[in-house]
């Protein structure tokens, strides 16, 4: 019972990192229909910079947050601009942007070869190994830190997306792109903010997965494969769907520990992928888009 | 002399190599009922989505009281006081009715004004204001296309182009739609008013024209168009 409720605690900590970057990789989608395929080399990147920040300025992992994500955020309005905006809207445009978004994820992470080597790397602060005893069970400090921090992201983004003017106007693009520009959303601004904020999410969950996991410049792509997961599970923009779905597969993935060899671990969010995909195409959650 | 508030000159647009337009012209007085008729894929919806600059036409000219829109993009032409009601309503399903009368109101000159303005559509469309809080999507037809007529009335238009507004409705609705043309009209909103429904838009516009295969082949005052024995055969099964 004791370990059962543990794993139960560790799934439960580590849904909320799975449903931050997951909703990065939902929300480009839901609203432009671009996969980003660069997600993993952002939370690669995000990963490095907290990294960076820590090695060369003593810069607290969690206080480095604010640049990280500004920078990512920054990083994907110019990848927007500067070349997701150029190829054709549609399913005519889908092969290109995965082509080029998966040739940026290239770059970026052959520039951390050659910059950082391929070693493993850690943040390592004093506090990493320290953990607080609650009822009977212990959890380590990152892990709740990590957790706190993306429930807090995710509730602040669905207040923004349903509360706020700017908001509503990407939830509206989303349903009805060309109703947007009738009533004068400019609607480009609204794509470029959206891969800026989606961006920003693969940022910050490469920081936080950073501080609980060691990460090499290939870092990143078994994330990108869970967004995928938990996105096809959970529908597209409902941050309910999305924590739910998160905390599916990491259930799954917390137990199976117990059940299967530590090599095939990896990859039982495929077969829950499979599972889904053939038992109910449309997600657990139907196909909502931003509603 | 009235001045032309919206003056089309030989428009012509393509989609990819199919050209669908072939020079229409077409002019629209301030304070005028206009309406644009013609059968299925004459080109009517294409000619309102270039007025409104969703789609940018291969040539011609569109100007607004005498200013070339060309240049201007699609979505600064609702704070000129440009505003259409889409052919099949074009909600956004997954907003409630409210959020869509808001973001109507998006431009900054008409965000200062949504309350009151939400105020006054929820006056002329009652049924809205009992549904605000559904989503739009849940709504009849009925009340899709008031909610997409109350959606273009919060941007405060001074021209507003309704595509079909009565399309798939029952007939005590299509009466109704058509009242409120004329409660617009007579709030003094200049209005182009795309329709199948030749009988009745002829009986509330004041002048109209026929397009046909992408291009106007009669206009005239309403009177004219109704008494022309080509549009009685063709159009109107008499
Ligand atoms: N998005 C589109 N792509 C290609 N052809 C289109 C498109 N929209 C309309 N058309 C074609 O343009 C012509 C005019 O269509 P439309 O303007 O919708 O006519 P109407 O509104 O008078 O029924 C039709 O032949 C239609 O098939
Ligand atoms: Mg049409």
């Amino acid at each position: 019972m004791q370990r059962f409720t543990e794993l139960v605690v560790a799934a439960v900590l580590l849904a909320g990192l799975y449903a931050t970057m997951a909703y990065g990789l939902g929300l480009i989608y839901g609203v432009l229909r671009v996969v980003n395929l660069n997600h993993g080399g952002i939370i690669m990147a995000g990963a490095y910079i907290g990294w960076l920040l820590h090695e060369k300025f003593g810069i607290d992992p969690y206080l480095s947050i604010p640049v990280v994500v500004a920078v990512s955020f920054v990083l994907g309005i110019a990848i927007y601009r500067g070349l997701v905006r150029h190829l054709p809207r549609g399913p005519a445009g889908a092969v290109q942007s995965l082509l080029l978004l998966f040739g940026v994820w290239l770059v970026l992470r052959n520039a951390a070869y050659l910059l950082f080597t391929g070693n493993d790397q850690t943040i390592r602060t004093e506090y990493s190994t320290r953990s607080l005893a609650a009822f009977g069970l212990a959890v380590s400090v990152n892990r709740v830190a990590v957790f706190g921090i993306a429930v807090l992201t995710l509730v602040v983004l669905h207040l923004f997306l349903t509360r706020t003017f700017t908001g509503k106007a990407i939830r509206a693009v989303a349903q009805n792109a060309d109703s947007c520009t009738l009533v004068g959303v400019d609607v480009e601004r609204i794509y470029s903010l959206t891969f800026g904020i989606g961006t920003a999410l693969a940022g910050l969950a490469g920081l936080l997965g950073a501080s609980l996991f060691s990460f090499n410049p290939s870092y990143g792509s078994g994330d990108l494969l869970k967004s995928f997961v938990i996105v096809v599970l959970g529908g597209l923009g409902s941050v309910m769907g999305t924590a739910v779905a998160a905390l599916i597969l990491a259930l799954v993935e917390v137990f199976a520990i117990l059940a299967l060899p530590a090599y095939l671990t990896g990859a039982v969010g495929f077969v829950l992928l499979v599972l889904v995909l053939v038992l109910r195409p449309g997600g657990l959650f139907g196909q909502r888009v931003l509603g | 002399m009235n001045a032309a508030m919206l003056e089309v000159r030989d428009l012509s647009l393509a989609y990819g190599d199919v050209q669908v337009l072939f020079g229409v012209s077409l002019r629209v007085d301030e304070g005028e009922i206009v309406t644009l008729l013609g059968s299925n894929g004459a080109g009517k919806t294409t000619t309102l989505r270039a007025i409104s600059g969703l789609r940018p036409p291969r040539g011609g000219e569109v100007l607004f009281s005498g200013q070339s829109l060309l240049a201007v993009p699609a979505s600064k032409r609702a704070e000129m006081g440009i505003a259409l009601v889409p052919e099949g309503r074009e909600l956004w399903p997954l907003l409630t009715v409210r959020e869509n009368l808001e973001l109507g109101a998006y431009t900054r000159s008409a965000r200062a004004r949504s309350a009151a303005n939400l105020e006054k559509v929820f006056r002329l469309f009652p049924r809205l204001r009992e549904r605000h809080a559904q989503m739009a999507g849940s709504l009849s037809g009925g009340e899709q296309q008031m909610c997409a007529i109350g959606r273009a009335l919060m941007s405060e238009p001074r021209l507003l182009m309704l595509d079909e507004p009565s399309l798939g409705l029952a007939p005590i609705l299509v009466d109704q739609v058509f009242d409120i043309v004329r409660t617009l009209h007579q709030q003094g909103i200049t209005i182009l008013l795309v329709e199948q429904n030749l009988q009745k838009a002829l009986e509330v516009a004041r002048r109209g024209y026929v397009i046909e295969t992408g291009s106007v082949k009669l206009s005239g005052t309403s009177a004219d168009l109704l008494a022309d024995p080509a549009i009685r055969s063709a159009y109107l099964g008499l």
